[in-house]
């Protein structure tokens, strides 16, 4: 409760706002493009309502936010309290790059994820769940009830933390930084950082593998398409489907008519036996 | 039949959409969504213990990489309802509980990474308009909508019966099922390809195809290739720092050490 205590009236009013709604933002679907964008949305629009005044301003804002995003629940508040001291700044400072917002967005998820994971879903899941076990294959209701507290007590206070703790540096570091003038440098070095992540998940996320094969007179051994693939270069399809995708964005192309080609082209696919 | 069917679409509805309103707080898991249905069912014994068994059975189960693996919410209900009311054996109710939660893993993919598409470019309608009442009905009606129809395979298992289940899981045809799955798993590539148009810098192009790289190779999990990251960017920001200080002769090396701390201490 400490990081609570320096905030106004009016900041605590908002974070308590934003604290609330961030409970659902793995909540709602809007396809694998956007992820958990729209819960993104909707959790900061306390936020950009509060520094933003103009509707064109409100607009821009959540227009910034329709990227995708998905990061571990209760630890990506972080984010989320980091995002909001930044439209802060952005809401005050002219000079600020609004793409900064998303390249830090951008290069937090992961390690975000990174941390969040093994902890929420690996650790604390598989000792809720043990003693849970233990408790219900006698038939008693404990067991159940025993498991969701043992689970979700941890995250509570992980959930609550997570926004105020990035809230509070978020504030104070980008202060500090606009006053020694090494903004242009958080700019480049987060872009730097987000694009290196957005590397990382191409590899780790997008995925696809072929199970063509190829036999041949003479040799007993089928020869499988993907190996031959793997050895001219891992992932060498993600990645291309990708660069293609940003190339067509960059060209200007509607970004659903690629989404649809994409969506096809891996159903034609799969019909033909391609995968 | 169809009260029972009833109670076991509300029982996914409760857990499942449930889960995901109150910050994946686990009702989606096999101890909690037995005790659930065996509530509603009016057996609670059974219930708890068909959760605590498919909760040792569904333990390491969790999506990783868009491998398709078992749903457990629907594949809990079905199976403890079938046990409860068509009086299944136990140990061949859990048995049926695999096969239920992989074609239910199946639904929900498709759902999630190919149906659900379709809200997307709504979203960038209202988003474009500042309609924020429409965000958030957009964000509570897709909620609404997705967790109905997971609910509806259930309420539609129960009335049809576990014979019928059991011969339409057996039955799928394996080439639509790949299809679908490809599509899942290419789709995020536009996710990214949307994010990179924003982050794009040809001078930082070569950054992504590091970040590739580390992956793809060498397997590195993504915390360590932010820690590579962050390296990197230390160093570069070191040296932007010394370019942009460099009118300024005296003083500079002190306040050069303070931003670099800055920069470690965020991203830290």
């Amino acid at each position: 409760m400490k990081i609570a205590r320096n905030l106004s009236k009016a900041d605590k009013k908002m974070l308590r706002s934003v604290f609330w709604r961030s409970w659902t933002l793995n909540a709602s679907r809007t396809g694998a493009t956007q992820y958990h964008a729209l819960g993104f949305i909707y959790t900061l629009l306390p936020v950009i309502n509060r520094y933003y005044k103009t509707p064109k301003d409100q607009s821009a804002a959540i227009v910034r936010h329709t990227t995708w995003f998905n990061a571990t629940m209760h630890i990506n508040n972080f984010i989320v309290g980091l995002v909001a001291a930044m439209e802060h700044q952005n809401s005050e400072d002219p000079n600020f790059d609004p793409n900064s917002i998303t390249a830090v967005k951008a290069s937090l998820m992961g390690p975000i994820s990174g941390i969040g994971d093994p902890f929420f879903w690996g650790i604390l899941r598989v000792i809720a769940a043990g003693i849970g076990i233990s408790l219900a294959s006698t038939g008693s209701v404990m067991g159940a009830i025993l498991f969701l507290l043992l689970y979700n007590v941890p995250a509570f206070l992980v959930h609550y933390y997570a926004l105020y703790t990035g809230y509070a540096i978020g504030a104070s570091f980008i202060k500090r930084l606009y006053q020694s003038g090494g903004i242009k440098i958080l700019t480049k070095v987060a872009s730097l950082l987000g694009l290196l992540m957005m590397g990382s998940m191409t590899a780790s996320t997008v995925k696809f593998k072929t199970i063509l094969q190829v036999s041949v007179n003479g040799s007993k051994e089928v020869m499988k398409i993907q190996s031959y693939l793997d050895q001219l270069f891992i992932g060498l399809v993600p990645i291309t489907i990708t660069l293609l995708a940003f190339w067509l964005l960059r060209k200007k192309v509607n970004v659903n008519i690629i989404m649809f080609g994409i969506m096809i082209l891996g159903i034609v696919l799969g019909l033909c036996g391609v995968c | 039949m169809f009260m029972q069917a009833l109670m076991a679409g509300l029982s996914v509805f409760i857990c499942f959409a449930g889960n995901y309103l109150t910050g994946q707080s686990m009702l989606e898991r096999p101890l909690v969504v037995g005790l659930v249905t065996g509530l509603l069912m009016g057996d609670l014994k059974t219930g708890i213990l068909m959760g605590a068994a498919l909760e040792a059975v569904f333990m390491g189960n969790i999506n990783i990489g868009g491998v398709i693996s078992a749903e457990p919410v629907t594949a809990t209900t079905l199976a403890t309802t079938f046990a409860i009311i068509s009086h299944v054996d136990q140990k061949a109710a859990i048995n049926l509980a695999i096969p239920i939660g992989m074609l239910a893993a199946f639904v929900v993919m498709f759902l999630k990474n190919v149906f659900m598409n379709f809200f997307a470019p709504i979203l960038d309608r209202v988003a474009a308009k500042n309609g924020q009442k429409q965000i958030v009905l957009l964000h509570y009606g897709t909620w609404i909508f997705y967790y109905v129809i997971i609910a509806s395979i259930s309420f539609l298992g129960v009335l049809l019966g576990s014979k019928p289940v059991e011969e339409l899981v057996n039955n799928i045809p394996q080439n639509v099922m790949n299809g679908l799955s490809a599509a899942g798993g290419l789709l995020p590539a536009v996710g990214f390809a949307m994010l990179m148009k924003m982050l794009w810098d040809n001078k930082l192009a070569v950054f992504y195809l590091l970040g590739f790289i580390l992956t793809a190779y060498l397997k590195l999990p993504a915390v360590a290739v932010a820690a590579i990251g962050l390296v990197i960017c230390v160093v570069t920001a070191q040296r932007d720092l010394e370019l942009m200080n460099l009118p300024q002769t005296t003083a500079t090396n002190k306040r050069k050490l303070t931003k670099q701390e800055e920069e470690e201490d965020f991203f830290s």
